[in-house]
């Protein structure tokens, strides 16, 4: 398990990398995108993962009954708030990057004047 | 695409408002629920489009010619938004009334309510529903203004 | 009681909502913004005043947001670092609001300035006021995201263009500074800083392995660089800040910058110094990340005073000029942070060259806050900001000028402005520092500190005689100059001579401030671990 996310992390990492390197505006955005989802994939990790079971995972069980053994909760509401965050900044930068490119008028960054 | 939309949106919808409700101590919450309505309404846009949930389903004349930020939905979307940061902010705010700390939540159950037997109010559920509108109304206003250009 | 550590932040997110809610009536908007900036300097006051500066004050409070105890909830504290950290935003955000209603147009003030300019603060506040990693973290993004739309502003080309370089670097910085965030969870087990503090500073006790922490400090390190534009991160510098509204890049300069800056200390010096694990990396020896971070950030130090400088005196607009000296004026600040990680911990020179960083931030904050202001208003009398254009200035509107002259005065470093009581700390530290085994980076920041010095009066006298002195040109002969926002001048570079004259009470809140930065224990003592505690 630990084998695949590390997988994961690493192959999202190298494609957001390699996106956010592109001239075109828009793959930039993607990239970084990309490297967010690497981040909380990561994230994620880090509360350390277990073959999945029914005990372990709380949504599974509901109020009244025992309380379950659980998977770290912390984690998840770093990668939830995370998710919130990289959702309003991408939303600006596609915004903005459109706005970027009515104004210069290409997407490519390296033909921007300044 | 139509047939579509008429099929998912009230399913959407409710989702939403389900997700919203049980929020405060399962998975779910303003911030999903809000979405989700989003992605309801959305898809309403693209299957008909902006001023069909004015005319078609509130029967209003659409007026036409203005800038897209005094049109009239637009208008609507930002005082949700404004409306929402203010329930937040209340909520956030209202414990100080009772002498607690910023944020401090509660919760009561109250019992005898017709159909449930038994329900849990939260007070977190009133720093969602803020969640929602805030989530709601500044989404639908990115999303109209952006596809207007 | 200590409903005061975050009624700063109450103060300006409530008017954020407030003025975002009077969009449609513009006088009653700015009317509200101003109170409630003026707010938000009382609470901040007030709550420095009772928690850190009073005769018997605590020097230290806690909230626990929503009373879920340390360390399970958000802690805010707020200790004689952040107070101090907090005293300089609100002086410059006060100066920056009011030049801002008499500056921007009432047309562009009505776009969203007010709100995004109050967001900008309760980023800010938050970041000072946090006591847990991932908040800080949070309240960065708060910070960025607005940055980003001040850059973009004006949305003309080039406005746009640097508002996309600075998102996407500084999206990537935070993509980073999460996983330092995740990895430091995973090491420590905790994200409150006082709490991982405590644990690192004994691992065996609690079952740490503090190895992983050099490395995700050092992550950490170039995440906050980069936020306070230390070289190699400074490219983004220049172009956000000609962007930018001049009154937002005074809040850049002066507040946004300082955040970077206080998170290397807080995190440094109050989280890991105690970490109990020997670096033996290039040149660098020792028992604890500090040895890491003193070279790497001597280094850094030394080279952002040299690009800093020498950009300055290439440049022929005045923001231009402030903005490459900007960058430079960090480097100012990074060197005594460097030298204060090779000292002693026990010893003395750490305390006072952590203070002399912090004097050294709050001169750049009065004095660049104040030159770019300043520039703002010669071009908004005169229509351009290029030297070649400018002249005779002094002649034409000496009040203006005269604060300028005090700026200049003070960024030159001359008694008995603040300037000099900022390089003279500077220098004090980079001496001590010989005595301390930092090899031959100590000789050489002594050197770069010269030269930066010699820079400054390069490009000072530039800026003076160029724009200052001389005939007047046609721009200047037809210009009027604003008298709100000469005021406002005044007042600032009044401030500028106070602080420099009455140095002796802002040295003892420094050094004051200095010791909560270095003192973890008292940190941990008031965050009140064991539950229930401080609130």
């Amino acid at each position: 398990m630990s084998v695949a996310l590390a997988v994961a992390v690493g192959g999202l990492f190298a494609v957001g990398t390699f996106l956010l390197l592109r001239r075109d505006l828009v793959r930039v955005v993607f990239g970084l995108a990309v490297v967010s989802q690497a981040t909380f994939v990561y994230l994620i990790a880090m509360g350390g993962v277990a073959e999945g079971a029914r005990e372990l995972v709380p949504v599974l069980d509901t109020h009244g009954g025992g309380v379950p053994e659980i998977a770290d909760p912390v984690v998840q509401a770093l990668v939830l708030t995370a998710i919130v965050i990289s959702f309003g900044t991408t939303a600006l930068a596609l915004v903005l990057s459109y706005r970027a490119y009515e104004e210069n008028e290409t997407i490519d960054v390296t033909e921007w004047v300044r | 695409m139509r047939t579509t939309a008429r099929v998912t949106v009230p399913i959407v919808l409710v989702l939403s408002i389900s997700l919203f409700l049980q929020g405060h101590n399962l998975p779910g919450g303003g911030f999903i629920g809000g979405v989700l309505t989003t992605a309801a309404l959305v898809l309403i846009y693209v299957a008909y489009d902006l001023d069909y949930l004015e005319s078609g389903v509130l029967g209003q004349e659409v007026e036409s010619g203005t800038s897209i930020f005094e049109h009239r939905t637009v208008l609507a979307y930002r005082r949700t938004l404004l409306l929402g940061l203010l329930v937040v902010f209340g909520s956030g705010v209202a414990g100080f009334l009772v002498g607690d700390p910023f944020l401090t939540q509660t919760y009561v159950h109250l019992e005898g309510v017709p159909i449930y037997h038994e329900v849990e109010l939260a007070s977190a559920l009133v720093f969602d529903l803020g969640v929602f509108l805030v989530v709601v109304g500044s989404l639908l206003t990115i999303v109209s203004v952006v596809s207007a250009e | 009681m200590s409903r005061l550590v975050i009624a700063p932040l109450l103060v300006v997110l409530g008017t954020a909502v407030l003025t975002l809610a009077l969009g449609r009536r513009p006088q009653l908007q700015r009317a509200t913004s101003v109170a409630g900036v003026v707010g938000y300097v009382a609470a901040v006051s007030v709550a420095v005043w009772t928690f850190v500066l009073a005769p018997a004050a605590p020097g230290a409070a806690t909230y626990q947001v929503g009373d879920w105890p340390a360390p399970f909830g958000i802690t805010l504290v707020l200790d004689g670092l952040s107070a101090f950290m907090l005293t300089i935003a609100a002086a410059v955000g006060l100066a920056s609001m009011l030049f801002a209603v008499r500056y921007v147009t009432p047309e562009n003030q009505r776009v969203y300035y007010h709100p995004l300019f109050h967001l900008l603060l309760v980023g800010v506040t938050g970041a000072f006021l946090t006591g847990d990693l991932f908040n800080l973290f949070v309240w960065f993004e708060v910070m960025l995201i607005v940055s980003y739309v001040f850059v973009a502003f004006y949305g003309t080309d080039y406005a746009t263009a640097a508002s996309f370089r600075y998102l996407v670097l500084n999206l990537f910085g935070s993509a980073l500074m999460l996983v330092a965030v995740g990895g430091l969870y995973a090491t420590t087990g905790t994200l409150n800083m006082a709490d991982m503090a405590r644990r690192l500073a004994n691992p065996a006790a609690y079952g740490v392995d503090p190895a992983p922490v050099v490395g995700l400090s050092a992550l950490l390190l170039a995440v906050f660089a980069l936020k306070a534009g230390l070289v190699p991160f400074q490219f983004w510098v220049p172009a956000a800040y000609t962007a930018a509204p001049p009154p937002i890049t005074a809040m850049f300069a002066g507040v946004t910058k300082k955040v970077g800056m206080y998170a290397v200390v807080r995190l440094y010096f109050t989280v890991f110094a105690g970490v109990p694990v020997s670096v033996d990396l290039a040149g660098s020896l020792g028992a604890s990340p500090l040895a890491f971070l003193a070279p790497v950030l001597a280094a850094m130090g030394i080279a952002s005073i040299l690009v800093g400088g020498f950009g300055a005196v290439g440049q022929d607009r005045l923001e231009g000029v402030f903005a490459y000296s900007s960058v430079g004026q960090v480097g100012f600040i990074a060197l005594p942070i460097a030298v204060a990680a090779a000292a002693d911990p026990t010893g003395s020179l750490r305390g006072v060259a952590i203070a002399a960083a912090l004097v050294f931030a709050l001169h750049h904050a009065l004095v660049k806050g104040l030159l770019f202001l300043s520039s703002a208003a010669v071009q908004d009398a005169t229509g351009t900001d290029s030297l070649r254009d400018l002249g005779g200035v002094a002649g034409h509107s000496p009040v203006l000028s005269g604060a300028v002259f005090v700026a200049l005065l003070s960024l030159i470093g001359l008694p008995p402005l603040t300037g000099f009581f900022g390089k003279f700390l500077a220098f004090d530290t980079a001496v001590r520092g010989l005595a301390v085994d930092l090899g031959v980076l100590s000789t050489l920041a002594l050197v770069a500190l010269l030269l930066g010095a010699v820079l400054t009066i390069l490009y000072a006298t530039r800026v003076w005689v160029d724009g200052f002195w001389g005939p007047e040109t046609p721009a200047v002969e037809t210009s009027t100059v604003d008298q709100g926002q000469v005021a406002v001048l005044v007042a600032l570079a009044a401030a500028v001579v106070l602080v420099g004259v009455g140095f002796d009470p802002v040295y003892r809140f420094a050094e004051t401030a200095a010791s909560a930065a270095i003192d973890t224990e008292a940190y941990v003592d008031v965050v009140g671990l064991d539950g229930g505690g401080g609130a």
